[in-house]
């Protein structure tokens, strides 16, 4: 019964629309006239099947929406829709998994298994409607209704204390003598509406499934979080490593349930006084493979210098990212014997140690000036697409004719005059030139050079220039 | 690895499967089948080597009087050949190169720059271990280092990453570690000669060491215009 998230939240979401084609009552009316019966209460089977439950242990306590969230994952094994009512409850909508696990008996007593089995006490009911399973569950009723007719009949019993309606609303419920939802419900609409605001009048009908009521569909937390505290403060990094592995193998078991992937993960490492530690690593590409995710962080660990013990080590992940499927080169085991790695692996392991600046590409930049005639590419491509712009500049590269050296100096080292004397009488020799070289003027960086090839005494082959403006000689690259 | 590549592995494996491998491709004889090897783009020196070419899974090592003699020229066009027929696991990583490599000049010898990676380690230790990630990593068609020096257990190191790797490693040293031994399957020295470099083969599997004659283009002389200022 597991689908998409993002699918739930739609299921959710048509659900209240058909619900929303049915007549409103107009806000603008101080007090509507009881709606109709519903069509589908008319009839023996209501559309929706809510299953209530509450958890009384979770009542008091301060955050328990953690403590939700998770039973809400649990109860995701029954049915898609699950919304968390705070503070201590969980609404399910079971109607379509009912066939699915036989009967709607079958179906409740193996939700209420599920509380049993975590060691949890638990009040469940089930009814057509969002607040009278809500409210039976509330009152410790164990019931079981499929039939929207009977609701108002098992409804009147209820004590009103489980509309869990605000304190003021019930003391002044009490001093009319109104103990019980029947009696309640005998009142005039009328008066409940002014007395009490349309709301109430609104819960009631909720509640007899004559008004139909939203509910929020929980979806999964779309981040990765998990901590773990030490006993004692952790200096060796070795035992860091050791806590972290089953985190990580949990996360990508997070991100495979979403079939999602993440291209950034950020480790927290807290101590005692001195501010916490976030180590962050990137990816070279989306994955949620346990091996990468791991291979990463242990890389990037056992580079870490520890400034203080630890006493907790979270780790997050970055934002999801859906994972694309890449197609299987069937003839990839035959490129290299190894084959253990992809090239993606490959980068952010070395990126990894060595940071993020070290590993870097190269492409050609169509410009004239040889300074600016490549950049650096941070952002590597590691798919198979290779980039369209630069194949039109290397094109326009093949056309000048003057090779190009394989090193660049970063800067041109000038040539003193001893230096090219010594070039004129160690039979150095002009291979090419001049070609000249005269851009850049609109930039304040313009250049106006004669570049040659001169082969060396020996055998190095350089390329110099010579500034036309200053005469000064300089070599700018190295034919390696 | 995917499952599937692993089975295909397997079927490969068989004995009684016949493949035509890429090295029998070149249709040069005389070598094992499952190592490729790229003709290094002059005659002279392919006959000269057992298979016809640059050896891959294994490390080369070249040792070099100077820089700038041509040593990178000399791998390029296997480079860029290798590119061409891997394809997706044919990636080049520079590792402590000297200068900035020159992409346009880079291109113009055919090499792919989407595939080509720099890496710029802070220590001697970070580049042999960046080598050895790279060489073993299976994706790349070959591994240039750069090194003043180093240890005789990190070269084996190496080594036996470009025998899982399948990749063309290539080391380059100063000319002193001349008279060290090392693992490389072929060793290279580039020394200045009169009017070219020179290159002599020191150490290679399978043939014979000795000088090799390269043929280079007949340079002019200086002519008037490079004058004195």
């Amino acid at each position: 019964m597991r689908s998409r998230v993002t699918a739930r939240a739609d299921l959710f979401a048509a659900a209240e629309a058909a619900e929303a084609r049915r007549p409103v009552p107009a806000p603008s009316a101080a007090v509507s006239p009881p709606p109709p019966p519903q069509q589908q209460a008319a009839r023996s089977r209501p559309r929706q099947l809510w299953y209530a439950v509450v958890f009384p242990a979770l009542g008091g306590a301060q955050s328990n929406d953690v403590s939700l969230e998770r039973l809400c994952l649990h109860a995701q094994r029954f049915t898609p829709w699950v919304s968390i009512e705070p503070p201590d409850a969980l609404l399910l909508e079971i109607r379509g998994s009912i066939k699915l696990f036989g009967s709607l008996a079958a179906l409740h007593a193996d939700i209420d298994a599920a509380w049993n089995g975590l060691k949890l006490r638990a009040q469940s009911s089930t009814a057509p409607s969002t607040l009278a399973a809500l409210w039976l569950a509330r009152a410790g009723q164990k019931a079981l209704i499929d039939d929207a007719g009977l609701l108002a009949g098992q409804l009147a019993k209820l004590p009103v204390a489980c509309t869990s309606w605000d304190v003021s609303r019930l003391s002044t419920l009490r001093t009319m003598g109104v103990s019980r939802i029947g009696e309640l419900m005998r009142l005039p609409r009328a008066g409940i509406a002014r007395r009490f605001g349309r709301a109430a009048v609104l819960d009631l009908d909720i509640a007899l499934a004559r008004q139909p009521s939203a509910r929020r569909a929980f979806a999964a937390r779309e981040q990765f979080r998990e901590r773990c505290d030490f006993e004692t403060e952790v200096e060796a990094l070795a035992y860091l490593q050791k806590a972290l592995e089953p985190i990580i193998q949990r996360c990508a078991q997070f991100l495979r349930e979403r079939q999602a992937g993440v291209q950034a993960l950020e480790i927290k490492l807290k101590h005692r006084t001195r501010p916490v530690t976030r180590i962050r690593l990137g990816l070279a590409s989306v994955t949620g493979d346990p091996g990468r995710l791991a291979d990463v962080s242990m890389q990037k660990l056992s580079r870490l210098e520890l400034a203080a013990p630890i006493l907790s080590l979270e780790l997050r992940s970055g934002r999801l990212q859906p994972l694309s499927a890449d197609s299987l080169d069937v003839f990839a085991c035959l490129g290299g014997a190894g084959g253990r790695d992809t090239a993606p692996q490959l980068v952010e392991r070395l990126r990894a140690r060595l940071g993020e600046e070290a590993v870097y590409g190269i492409c050609p930049v169509p410009e004239h000036r040889p300074e600016a005639a490549w950049q650096r590419v941070h952002a590597l491509q590691t798919g198979g697409v290779p980039h369209a712009v630069r194949r039109i500049h290397r094109r326009a590269d093949d056309a000048s004719d003057m090779p190009r050296p394989i090193w660049l100096l970063k800067e041109p080292a000038r040539l003193a005059a001893a230096d090219i004397v010594e070039l004129h009488r160690s039979r150095s020799m002009l291979e090419e030139g001049p070609e000249r070289i005269e851009s850049g003027w609109w930039d304040g960086k313009d250049v106006a050079r004669d570049y040659y090839i001169v082969r060396h005494a020996g055998g190095a082959r350089l390329w110099i220039f010579q500034e036309r403006r200053s005469k000064c000689w300089y070599v700018h690259g190295v034919f390696a | 690895m995917p499952r599937e590549a692993l089975s295909l592995g397997s079927i490969l494996a068989d004995a009684r499967v016949w493949k035509l491998s890429l090295s029998s491709r070149d249709a040069s004889a005389g070598h094992s089948p499952s190592r490729p090897v790229w003709s290094t783009g002059r005659s002279a020196l392919d006959a000269r080597l057992p298979g016809g070419g640059w050896p891959t899974a294994s490390l080369i090592e070249v040792l070099l009087d100077a820089p700038g003699l041509g040593e990178v020229q000399l791998f390029l066009p296997a480079l860029a050949q290798s590119q061409k027929v891997l394809g997706e696991t044919s990636w080049l990583v520079w590792i402590a190169p000297p200068h900035e490599p020159f992409a346009p000049a880079l291109a113009q010898h055919g090499i792919d720059l989407d595939r080509l990676l720099v890496v710029r380690p802070i220590s001697a230790t970070e580049a042999l271990w960046a080598a050895e990630q790279a060489l073993a990593s299976g994706v790349c068609a070959a591994v240039l280092l750069w090194l003043k020096g180093t240890d005789d257990r990190w070269l084996r190191r190496l080594k036996l990453a470009a025998q899982a790797g399948g990749a063309l490693g290539v080391l380059f040293r100063p000319e002193r570690h001349r008279f060290e031994s090392s693992p490389a399957a072929l060793r290279l020295l580039l020394t200045r000669g009169d009017d070219s470099p020179r290159l002599d083969i020191l150490k290679v599997q399978g043939g014979r060491p000795g000088p090799v004659e390269l043929d280079c283009s007949a340079p002019v002389a200086l002519s008037a215009n490079f004058e004195l200022t």
